[in-house]
């Protein structure tokens, strides 16, 4: 179970972390006026400022009592957090493993994965959706529209 | 009358074979992204986005133009039949809609719905083909400091008129700028904010962004809900359509005023979603049948969707005009404009005539098409609703991922995309707009080289801001507009002290 106050702070760190990331960044660009007219870091070191001031804001908010805050207390429930990471941990390790089998491996395993482990679909109906989704891929991308698609280390190592 | 003369020129370019089929593909494709919950119209334009590279930049924006169309009013189609919104622009439409299907009378609802929403459409496709290159011709004599002026007006009335929190608004703009800075400055050459990353060299490409953003971290916040299709019958009475179109001139005042909010909303970054709730609540207080409003009225489902659809219409006329897209799925659309080697703004009317006025020409056609196609298909997408979520679902990841990767064929794309997946579905869960970090992202550049062209004309004086009138009005303006949610905050507090902040929370669920 995740508060909405756990979820707006963590996002508040989150996009206050990138502000200091981009002042930090910017600062080797050098801000101000030069010969060259406004630094090339000046717009993002304001940015950055910006970010950085406005995440503190929400900060405060975030830990201060407000009323439309406590209308809401519970952010993501248990159930819902179960939902998210039944989409998310599959499409994560989907991306991960596209550099290793390349991408129609990998997405005919992560069809397969997502329909039949959870027993949404019987094994032949995901079988046959994962190998549509490849034959597709491959039809639209690499022959239609010319694309290559990443093959992966896998299909290297076997010389294709 | 130059105008029409140009629009007939554009019918010529846009009445042929193939961009006929490119629309009705379009329309059908826009229906289906409208019609499947966690899919909209942004999302739909950008899954769609990459295939377009390799097309004739006016067959593309044909393509991506009827899908967005499509996308519009596939989203009443579910609010109706399903009470559940395809989009979120028409979540005021299930107030009326759906009681009133469910009363037995879908074929009205529906017909009421596209009836009025192909009005509201074609009172935005008029406004285009009068005001466009009219203000693009102003905008033809603007120097720096003026385009400057025009997007700090632009990201200022976000903030001030765009519904969500003010500070998670500036944020989420900031984001974007700092996003669009990434890689190679135009200006001087140098790199900036790699972070020690190479590969960012490249910059973070907003098909990427967007993708992420609107893909993934939509299809978050939609597994989150479980969906419960219960379906009203679907089946169209052919004779009631006519006789449902018909009845509209009735309710004229409510279609002129709803046309009029949402050509408002459009041009202004109000956007769809907050167009078709303003309209709806103006009409529940003005009309004489306002009490009966939630129960299945006709001028509840009117005021909606034709606020929607000339929001959406005409969110492309400071696009085209301006280069400024008025909702973010025309930010997206524009992004498409650039990497297809076009140069959104008042030039697109000098150099790329057939582009444009193909593209206004494509509007009227399209969204005959549209309301054609969607009373045809509406049992064939009804039945799609029956298609269980967790089927879709990997196929919209492998999209994106995919999209992702053909942008630039790159890994880190990818890895990028899932990251702005995340951050898409923070930022929907806590209301941080969306809008404005995808319009900074495609405009941010823009916006500091002019910033930054007129520091080296004036020799780094702020004063060129103030110089004429004309600049002086717009950055006045976007200053107001800036400070507009302190005043209201500070009145508020001023009237009544210490309210808890209940406007705060019905304004949380406009947000697009």
């Amino acid at each position: 179970m995740i508060s909405r106050r756990a979820l707006e702070l963590a996002t508040a760190v989150l996009t206050g972390g990138f502000g200091v990331a981009v002042v930090v960044s910017s600062l080797d660009n050098g801000i101000g006026w030069s010969s060259a007219g406004v630094d090339a870091g000046t717009f993002p070191f304001l940015t950055g400022i910006i970010i950085v001031l406005g995440s503190l804001y929400n900060l405060v908010r975030g830990v201060l009592p407000v009323a439309s805050l406590a209308n809401v207390p519970i952010a993501i429930t248990q159930v819902e957090l179960r939902r998210l990471a039944g989409l998310f941990v599959p499409a994560a390790i989907f991306v991960a493993a596209i550099p290793l089998v390349g991408m129609y491996v990998a997405s005919a395993f992560y069809v397969f994965a997502v329909l039949a482990i959870p027993r949404h679909q019987s094994v032949p109906h995901a079988l046959a959706m994962a190998g549509a989704t490849a034959l597709a891929l491959y039809v639209v991308f690499e022959r239609m529209f010319q694309v290559s698609l990443p093959h992966g280390a896998l299909a290297a190592a076997f010389g294709l | 009358m130059d105008n029409l003369a140009e629009l007939l020129h554009g019918f010529t370019i846009a009445v042929t074979a193939p961009h006929l089929a490119l629309m009705a593909v379009g329309v059908l494709l826009g229906i289906l992204v409208g019609v499947l919950p966690g899919l909209g119209a942004p999302n739909g334009v950008s899954l769609l986005l990459p295939l377009t590279f390799g097309m004739q930049p006016v067959s593309a924006i044909i393509l991506l133009s009827s899908m967005y169309w499509g996308a519009l009013f596939g989203g009443s189609v579910t609010s109706i039949l399903f009470n559940i919104p395809g989009e979120p622009s028409s979540v005021a439409t299930t107030f009326d809609g759906y009681p009133m299907a469910r009363d037995g009378r879908p074929t009205t609802a529906l017909a009421t719905a596209f009836g009025s929403a192909a009005f509201g459409a074609l009172v935005g496709v008029i406004l285009i083909t009068f005001l466009a290159s009219w203000v693009a011709q102003v905008a033809l004599a603007f120097g720096p400091a003026e385009y400057f002026a025009v997007y700090f007006l632009a990201f200022a009335s976000f903030v001030g008129m765009g519904g969500a929190a003010p500070i998670k608004t500036v944020v989420a703009l900031a984001i974007g700028f700092a996003i669009a800075a990434i890689g190679i400055d135009t200006v001087s050459g140098s790199v900036r904010l790699t972070m020690g990353i190479d590969e960012l060299v490249k910059g973070v490409s907003f098909v990427v962004a967007v993708m992420g953003l609107f893909g993934i971290g939509e299809l978050l916040v939609a597994v989150e809900e479980e969906f419960h299709a219960r379906a009203v019958s679907s089946k169209i009475d052919w004779r009631e359509v006519f006789r449902a179109v018909g009845r509209l001139p009735r309710h004229g005042v409510a279609l002129l005023r709803s046309a009029a909010i949402g050509c408002w909303m459009g041009i202004t970054p109000g956007g769809p979603t907050a167009a078709s709730f303003m309209s709806y609540g103006i009409a529940r207080r003005f009309s004489r049948r306002g009490r009966y409003f939630g129960t299945g009225e006709v001028e509840g489902i009117i005021s909606p969707e034709t606020a929607d659809h000339a929001a959406g219409t005409s969110a492309l006329l400071p696009m085209l005009s301006l280069g400024i897209p008025g909702s973010a799925t025309a930010a997206v659309m524009m992004g498409g404009l650039m990497i297809w080697g076009l140069n959104p703004g008042p030039m697109l009317f000098v150099d790329s005539k057939d582009f444009v006025w193909g593209l206004i020409a494509s509007m009227y056609v399209g969204n005959i098409v549209a309301v054609a196609l969607v009373l045809l298909t509406v049992p064939v997408f009804a039945a799609l609703m029956r298609i269980p979520f967790v089927v879709i679902a990997p196929l919209i990841v492998i999209i994106c991922v995919v999209g992702a990767y053909s942008v630039s064929n790159s890994y880190l794309d990818v890895v990028m995309m899932l990251g702005f997946g995340v951050i898409g579905y923070l930022f929907k869960k806590l209301f941080y707009p969306l809008a404005p970090l995808v319009l900074a992202i495609v405009i941010g550049d823009k916006a500091e080289d002019a910033f930054r062209q007129s520091m080296l004309m004036s020799k780094g004086s702020l004063g060129i801001f103030f110089a004429n009138k004309l600049v002086t009005c717009l950055i006045v303006a976007g200053i107001a507009l800036l400070l507009l949610p302190l005043v209201l905050q500070l009145a508020r507090f001023w009237r009544k002290p210490a309210s808890p902040a209940a406007g705060a929370t019905s304004q949380e669920k406009v947000i697009i």
